[in-house]
């Protein structure tokens, strides 16, 4: 593997701000391997996210804005990424650990007969091989996993916020990838229903405000976390307590059968933070709790737990993050 | 029709996880196992299929385990499927993403279906690329993060979650597919099932019926782990208590301020 190879995941003419993180990382680890850095984009859309990807440091940004991506799910996706992958020889691929990385991870692995590595939070390439650190087993080890020796392609999926992103590059060639021949597809897309649009990944938000079961209901999720949540530029979590009550969609739960997030700030308001919550948010850089009870479990690894009422201390907080932001 | 689920055996949450230094792999010995909650969803989507399509249909559990892992197979007997298949063998332990997607794969195409239905995520390694790798090497259309399907013949339209919604896909029989936790609550096994499960077949399988020379254990791995080690536990922080809204929201801000997040 000597070069790198970044998916990028876009929609409705944004890209994710993982793929950001990604191209920084690519290009990092192109130069520990002595080889170059591509992106790809597909779709609807592609070619201005392109542009808009030129500010990293990547060689070479690949486009095709083929329709057939957007109507049919995935194999056009994994049938160019193939083709890419092919033609760029030898190369460590890149994708979020979002749902949309993952499947197309697998896949790709698939095709290409590649080892795979997941929800990665740090990439280490010496000596030519590319480790990959990830927490496994709900967080309770920390394993570094390598490609084997001469392996020509591996799939890595890197979590949402592990890397910086910093711009800075000296404008990436934007090339048209060619649409591979005779190929069939078989899973298409009959309507897209948004529920949550312009909703932020929750998997990539730089701040989550969750809730639980000592919310009481679902209005507080919309009256005293979304507020706060917005003012912090980052969105609306749940525990599975919530989510089973049916207070919020499942997409919004966190924790060993939900998502996994990694933000800079985790705010769990009504959360007593078992196990199963606990998987799901550990790895956030800074924790906060806010509970009626001194004695939850959340209080043993939070940075800071403020035992009193959240209903009486949300929408205070809101307003001091507001005029702290008017004020910027 | 025939629907198979895929499950599999992981750690108890709760489970202290230890990694043998030497042999690299999860150490099992008194480890306490549960079947992958996530399979538990795979298998109540099967189930409410069943119901909905009846004939002739059957739900088969497939599960690539040891021996020991007879009892989360008994176990979604005891649920409703109506038989079982274990693919155990000593030569896949120590199998990577890969292989077991390789080894999954030849089993399923020697069992035959019409449908396989997999949970999303596993709750042990959590790749999530299982479902999609099992898709390409079965050659069938695999929709993954299904809420809702709905099957007529060999059309099958499933609801896929997004992250910001749903898409409504349509594909043709044979398919795989994975599900989510909205495919309703796994219902429990009553004593009419745990009792009928102890008559039902659970077929072993080996792994040189399957043909994976050199693609699966330790050897056939693409990837290899290097180190494992339990995380720096994070620190108790501070607990404060709070008389009023005004107070908790300081202490919080001032708090927010000093880490530089607001």
């Amino acid at each position: 593997m000597r070069n790198v190879i970044v998916y990028v995941e876009h929609k409705a003419g944004q890209t994710r701000k993982v793929t950001f993180e990604l191209a920084t990382e690519a290009r990092r680890l192109a130069d520990a391997l002595g080889g170059k850095a591509h992106a790809v984009a597909l779709g609807a859309g592609a070619k201005s996210i392109a542009e808009t990807l030129k500010n990293y440091p990547l060689d070479t940004i690949h486009v095709n804005e083929d329709g057939e991506v957007d109507s049919y799910l995935l194999d056009p996706t994994i049938d160019y990424m193939e083709a890419l992958a092919k033609s760029v020889d030898s190369a460590v691929v890149l994708l979020p650990n979002t749902m949309l990385g993952r499947d197309v991870a697998g896949r790709l692995a698939a095709r290409l007969d590649a080892g795979m590595n997941s929800d990665v939070t740090d990439i280490r390439p010496e000596a030519g091989r590319v480790g990959c650190i990830a927490p496994k087993l709900g967080g309770a080890q920390i394993t570094t996993c390598a490609f084997k020796e001469g392996a020509q392609f591996g799939v890595v999926t890197v979590r949402p916020n592990s890397f910086a992103a910093q711009a800075g590059g000296s404008g990436a060639q934007i090339v048209e990838l060619a649409k591979p021949a005779g190929k069939t597809y078989r899973m298409s897309i009959e309507t897209e229903v948004e529920e949550a649009s312009g909703e932020m990944g929750l998997e990539e938000a730089p701040a989550v405000v969750a809730g639980g079961r000592g919310l009481g209901g679902p209005e507080p999720f919309e009256t005293l976390l979304r507020p706060l949540a917005n003012a912090l530029g980052g969105t609306v979590g749940a525990s599975r307590a919530a989510a089973d009550a049916g207070w919020v969609p499942y997409s919004l739960q966190i924790g060993q059968t939900g998502k996994t997030v990694s933000p800079n700030l985790y705010i769990a308001a009504g959360i007593s933070g078992a196990i199963q919550h606990k998987v799901g948010m550990q790895t956030a850089k800074t924790i906060v709790a806010i509970n009626r009870d001194a004695s939850v479990p959340i209080g043993e690894f939070a940075d800071l737990l403020v035992v009193g009422d959240a209903f009486a201390i949300l929408p205070e907080l809101t307003k001091l993050v507001q005029e702290a932001r008017a004020h910027a | 029709m025939k629907i198979v689920v895929t499950v599999k055996l992981v750690p108890d949450t709760n489970a202290t996880k230890r990694i043998d230094p030497s042999t690299k792999r999860l150490v099992r010995t008194g480890l306490e196992t549960v079947l992958n909650p996530y399979d538990e969803y795979a298998l109540e989507a099967a189930l409410q299929l069943k119901e909905k399509i009846g004939g002739d249909t059957t739900v088969t559990v497939f599960s690539m385990v040891p021996e020991t892992g007879k009892e989360i197979v008994r176990k979604a007997l005891a649920m409703g499927a109506d038989d079982a298949v274990m693919l155990s063998d000593p030569a896949l332990e120590g199998s990577d993403v890969w292989g077991t997607a390789v080894a999954m794969a030849a089993a399923l195409k020697n069992i035959g279906f019409d449908l396989v239905i997999c949970g999303g995520l596993a709750d042990d390694g959590s790749t999530g690329g299982v479902p999609g790798a099992l898709a390409e090497y079965l050659g069938v259309p695999g929709v993954t993060n299904a809420r809702h399907l709905d099957i007529t013949g060999d059309a099958l339209k499933a609801q896929r979650e997004t992250d910001s919604g749903y898409q409504v896909v349509n594909v043709t029989l044979p398919a795989l597919v994975s599900v989510t936790m909205a495919v309703g609550e796994p219902r429990y096994p009553s004593l009419k099932g745990i009792m009928g499960a102890k008559k039902k077949s659970i077929v072993a399988m080996t792994a040189g019926e399957l043909e994976l020379d050199g693609k699966v254990g330790a050897s056939g791995a693409k990837t290899e782990l290097l180190e494992a080690a339990a995380p720096a536990a994070r620190a108790k922080g501070q607990i404060v208590t709070a008389d009023d809204g005004a107070s908790g929201a300081k202490i919080i801000f001032d708090f927010l301020k000093e880490k530089k997040l607001v």
